[in-house]
């Protein structure tokens, strides 16, 4: 039903209510007690979970219906994370590669994502490694599992913590010392022509918190004379950059040429005060820190005057809108979430366990409307998570090792090829999505080759990886799909159980209609191949694609 | 209960001839008007991402102009003696190349490749003055990476712009091109910027070409050709939202292509030329198979775009240069050899692009993000064995510094575009549509084309 409908409906409804009379005397009436809510439906239960959770499920959704979504998020909330590091820890170190342990920081990953308790926290600690980017690709940090785990799991641990502790944690931990190069880095030596790397300095203002331009509160651009108002320059860059000197790995004898190893890349950098600038520096907003303060004074100040800046608000509510609910949220959404990451209500800024659930409260994420540009197109890794849980997906080994991820959906945990993600934000491809100024992340990495890719991960999924097939390696991720099998004979009910797992009910006639052919030329003695056959076709459809 | 595999499924449904691989549909984007061409060209561009440190890769050997880059550039020069030697004519200095570029060198001797001298993005010519008065339109957020990008890739300048510069190349020329059985945009490094157009659309392929779909036949005996057929009407169905709509036509176009365009590369070919293993060899050995069978896909003009990243060396940038180098060159090296074998050497014209040059001074053990820089051109076609535009003295503090070592441009991305868009058969008039800030600079064409 589309808003029009949703309108007209609610206005014959008042004008029936109006029909009925009910104008009293006046005055001497209690007002009736406000009526219930109206249930939850299944279908809104999985718009919810997809929002929320790594995939909706016909279990959960019941928990949700009975809990209601407050409850749910507010249960989500107090939850512990599951982590990463301890199982990383729990396994043989590699002889001379640890890079061989990527696959277990991939497998642990997928484990917490398909079956950790903590789902919300899970859910909000992936979209913010797509915001706080570190990666082993094409970076030494493959040779650095136990930081990327240790690194994942403050995500996780942060996740509805404060966001100037969050912004603190990255900036010391090794892992993204390494990755934008703050580790090691020092004070300079004019006469070498050596200054601070600006690497760190550049992207925590630009990606992390503030953005290159000056926001309102709605997140629209402020403009001067038509031209949108830079939030630095080159000056500002530098003075951050001279504040993030003098930090290495933690215990290290020496500053330069200090070495990961297996104890220091999992803590956070630690101080050499002889290689930290004490000259002044300019920050943003005409603040200059003094001279002659310790590293970790003119950090903590600089972390402040980050903080508080005014962008920070529609910035974070913006990307992680964009990472849970919709691609195009509207300024008065912006607002209304960067307002609670202002002021959590109790006078505390940055209070993100808040802003996530303003976010997913919101009127424009709660109801279904189902409009034209509410909603987002699914992350690929995300559309295959939503299938592994509905369909169980499991293998011989108990593991779910795909460090190809990156290759077969575009994206993969902390498999970013940069510090921009694996799509900017502001991706709006070719077509009615550019032309009317609206963005479509997800889509920038929906080329013709990687939707093939992702087409054709999931044809094996269906026909090949599944609970019946035979000769799979003992790390081949299977699915289960008896259940569709045991009433494969019935289309009908076939489609119906493949769509209430995956589509929450709600199948297009289109698709349904589609499936059905197929379905009848194929015997209904071949049971698997009609189930394969359905979850095929609906987990490659553009409707299990989009995220309502 | 029997169990399954792709296999026995594949032979349940009488697939025998899977993935046949026969003409499909066309990818032509038929608008009918203009005349056809009645030669073949090619452009290539390799964007090096991550801001490629060109101080390094073309260095002044001249006595003056090596002193000021080693005092500039300190623990991260390179030593004069292991520089490559080449002698540009008509310049008055004398350079080096990275001793990693090898067979770019080799290029330049054999009149293959030209270098663009600090070059970079400028809506319109830029002095230290200007920029320090801020008299001078600046292109926005210089010494970002992505803005940066954008503005190669565009050359929007400080217009809002949603189309790159070889998307608009293809707009103009599209009815030029009618009969072409592809896009004149292709991409083997994904979705790009720079080949965006308003009417055209890039198509892209993977590293090694496209993908066919599994489980479609094109034999209409087939049930995995009503498997393709349903496939297909999924995704030709009416969607409420622009999410649905949006990935639906990517589908759409990625069906339309892929048979057209794997039967055509199938047929290519074997090359002898044998290519550097990795991501941008890979490309490059794609690109040239598939302009050897540019006559089967009815193309007249392609623009391809490949990639490779690792250029942003904040870090370990001694360490880290010349392999980054040395694959540049080497694979540019072979892609020159592959051209040569297929007698396109004076159609394909192969030129690279990066985030911006880098600074000077060091940040210890790498460098931070600059402005200006060199990029170089290759082809047949080009006017080679010699550096365009002005080399400045690589000096801190000189007349181009806009401090650590940034040095503004002297020579345009527009140029750069332009110069290469007058080859490719873009006339002079619209030029300004394909280089939007052309109309500043005197120079509309930087002569590294033979025309």
């Amino acid at each position: 039903m589309n808003k029009m409908k949703l309108i007209s409906l609610a206005a014959s409804l008042l004008l029936s209510l109006a029909g009925c009379g009910g104008g009293g005397d006046g005055g001497s009436v209690p007002p009736p007690p406000p009526p219930p809510p109206p249930p939850i439906t299944k279908a809104e239960a999985f718009q919810f979970l997809n929002q929320s959770t790594f995939g909706a499920l016909e279990t959960e959704a019941q928990n949700v219906i009975g809990m209601r979504y407050e409850t749910w998020i507010d249960d989500q909330l107090q939850r512990p994370a599951s982590l990463q590091l301890p199982h990383l820890q729990s396994l043989a170190v590699p002889g001379v590669m640890p890079f061989e342990l990527q696959d277990d920081r991939v497998d642990i990953w997928f484990r917490n994502a398909l079956h950790g308790d903590d789902q919300l926290r899970q859910r909000v600690a992936f979209a913010l490694s797509e915001i706080f980017v570190v990666s082993h690709i094409g970076s030494s940090l493959n040779n650095q599992p136990w930081a990327l785990g240790s690194y994942y799991d403050l995500l996780a641990e942060h996740a509805f913590g404060n966001y100037r502790d969050l912004i603190e944690a990255v900036t010391l931990h090794p892992a993204m010392g390494v990755y934008l190069s703050m580790l090691g880095n020092e004070k300079p030596n004019p006469t070498l022509n050596i200054r601070p790397d600006e690497n760190y300095a550049r992207e925590l203002m630009q990606l992390f918190s503030i953005g290159l331009v000056e926001l309102n509160i709605d997140g629209t651009v402020r403009l001067d004379n038509g031209q949108p108002i830079p939030t630095y320059d080159q000056s500002i860059i530098e003075g951050f950059a001279h504040v993030y000197t003098g930090w290495t790995y933690a215990g290290a004898q020496n500053f330069r040429g200090a070495s990961p190893n297996y104890f220091n890349q999992v803590v956070a950098m630690e101080l050499h005060p002889d290689f930290h600038d004490t000259d002044a520096k300019t920050l943003l907003g005409g603040v200059t820190l003094p001279a002659g303060q310790t590293g970790e004074q003119d950090l903590a100040d600089a972390l402040d005057n980050v903080f508080n800046h005014d962008n920070v608000g529609p910035f974070i509510a913006i990307r992680l809108i964009q990472r849970l609910t919709t691609s195009n949220p509207s300024p008065s959404y912006v607002e209304r979430v960067a307002r609670v990451f202002n002021n959590n209500g109790s006078g505390v800024r940055g209070d993100l366990g808040a802003v996530v659930k303003a976010i997913l409260m919101d009127d424009e994420a709660r109801p279904a409307m189902h409009m034209e540009i509410d909603g987002k197109i699914k992350e690929p890794l995300l559309r295959l998570t939503q299938l592994w849980r509905a369909y169980d997906a499991q293998s011989a080994s108990g593991r779910y090792p795909l460090l190809a991820a990156y290759i077969f959906f575009g994206q993969g945990p902390l498999q970013s090829p940069s510090v921009f993600n694996f799509f900017s934000p502001f991706y709006a491809p070719p077509g009615e999505i550019r032309d009317s100024s609206l963005v479509a992340p997800e889509l920038g990495i929906a080329t013709e080759y990687q939707n093939t890719l992702v087409t054709n991960y999931l044809f094996y999924q269906a026909f090949a990886l599944n609970h019946i097939a035979d000769s799979l390696e003992e790390d081949d991720v299977f699915i289960n799909f008896q259940e569709e099998m045991d009433v494969a004979d019935d289309i009908d009910a076939l489609i119906d159980m493949v769509a209430g797992k995956l589509l929450g009910g709600e199948i297009s006639d289109t698709l349904r209609t589609e499936i059905t052919g197929m379905l009848e030329r194929i015997p209904e003695t071949d049971t698997a191949i009609r189930a394969a056959e359905t979850i095929y076709f609906i987990s490659t459809s553009p409707e299990f694609a989009y995220q309502r | 209960m029997a169990k399954y595999n792709r296999r026995q499924f594949l032979r349940s449904t009488g697939a025998a001839a899977l993935f046949a691989a026969t003409p499909g549909l066309a990818y032509s984007q038929v608008v009918g008007g203009g005349a056809p061409f009645t030669d073949y060209r090619a452009l290539v561009c390799i964007f090096m991402f991550g801001g490629n440190d060109s101080y390094n890769m073309l260095v002044p050997t001249s006595p003056a102009a090596y002193a000021a880059y080693q005092a500039s550039r300190q623990n991260l020069a390179i030593a004069q003696g292991d520089l490559l030697p080449i002698s540009p004519t008509a310049s008055d200095m004398t350079f080096g190349l990275h001793p990693s570029m090898g067979a770019l060198q080799s290029l330049v001797d054999s009149g293959q490749a030209a270098f663009v001298a600090n070059m970079g993005p400028l809506v319109e010519p830029t002095t230290l003055t200007q920029y320090q008065d801020k008299s001078v339109i600046l292109p926005p957020q210089l010494f970002s990476h992505n803005d940066q990008q954008d503005q190669w890739n565009s050359l929007k300048g400080n217009n809002v712009s949603k189309t790159g510069w070889a998307g608009r190349m293809a707009d103009l020329i599209r009815t030029n091109v009618a009969g072409q059985q592809m896009a004149t945009n292709a991409s083997l490094f994904g979705s790009n910027l720079f080949q965006s157009a308003d009417e055209t659309i890039a198509y892209v392929m993977g590293p090694q070409g496209p993908l066919q779909f599994e489980g479609f036949s094109t034999d209409p005996n087939s049930i995995l050709f009503e498997q393709r057929q349903a496939f297909r009407r999924i995704v030709d169905a009416q969607y409420d939202t622009i999410y649905e709509r949006g990935f639906a036509e990517i589908q759409r176009r990625a069906i339309d292509a892929a048979d057209t365009v794997s039967a055509a590369i199938a047929s290519a070919p074997t090359l002898n030329t044998v290519f550097p293993a990795g991501q941008l060899g890979t490309q490059l050995e794609t690109v040239a198979r598939l302009i050897a069978v540019h006559d089967d896909l009815q193309m007249q003009r392609q623009v391809f775009f490949v990639a490779t990243g690792g250029f942003d060396s904040h870090d370990d940038q001694n360490q880290n240069q010349p392999g980054l180098l040395a694959n540049i060159s080497d694979s540019v090296g072979a892609f020159q050899l592959a051209m040569a074998e297929i007698g396109e050497l004076q159609n394909v014209t192969t030129f690279t692009q990066s985030d911006f040059g880098r600074t000077l001074t060091s940040n210890g053990d790498g460098t931070d993000h600059a402005w200006g820089g060199h990029q170089f051109v290759v082809g047949g076609s080009v006017n080679g064995n010699n550096i365009f535009g002005d080399y400045p003295i690589p000096a801190i503090g000189g007349p181009e510094d806009v401090g650590g070592g940034r040095f503004i441009p002297s020579t345009s991305a527009d140029q750069y575009a332009a110069t290469l868009a007058r080859w490719f058969g873009i006339d002079d008039e619209d030029l300004d549509v394909v280089a939007p800030n052309l109309a500043n600079f005197g120079v509309r064409d930087l002569g590294f084309m033979i025309t």
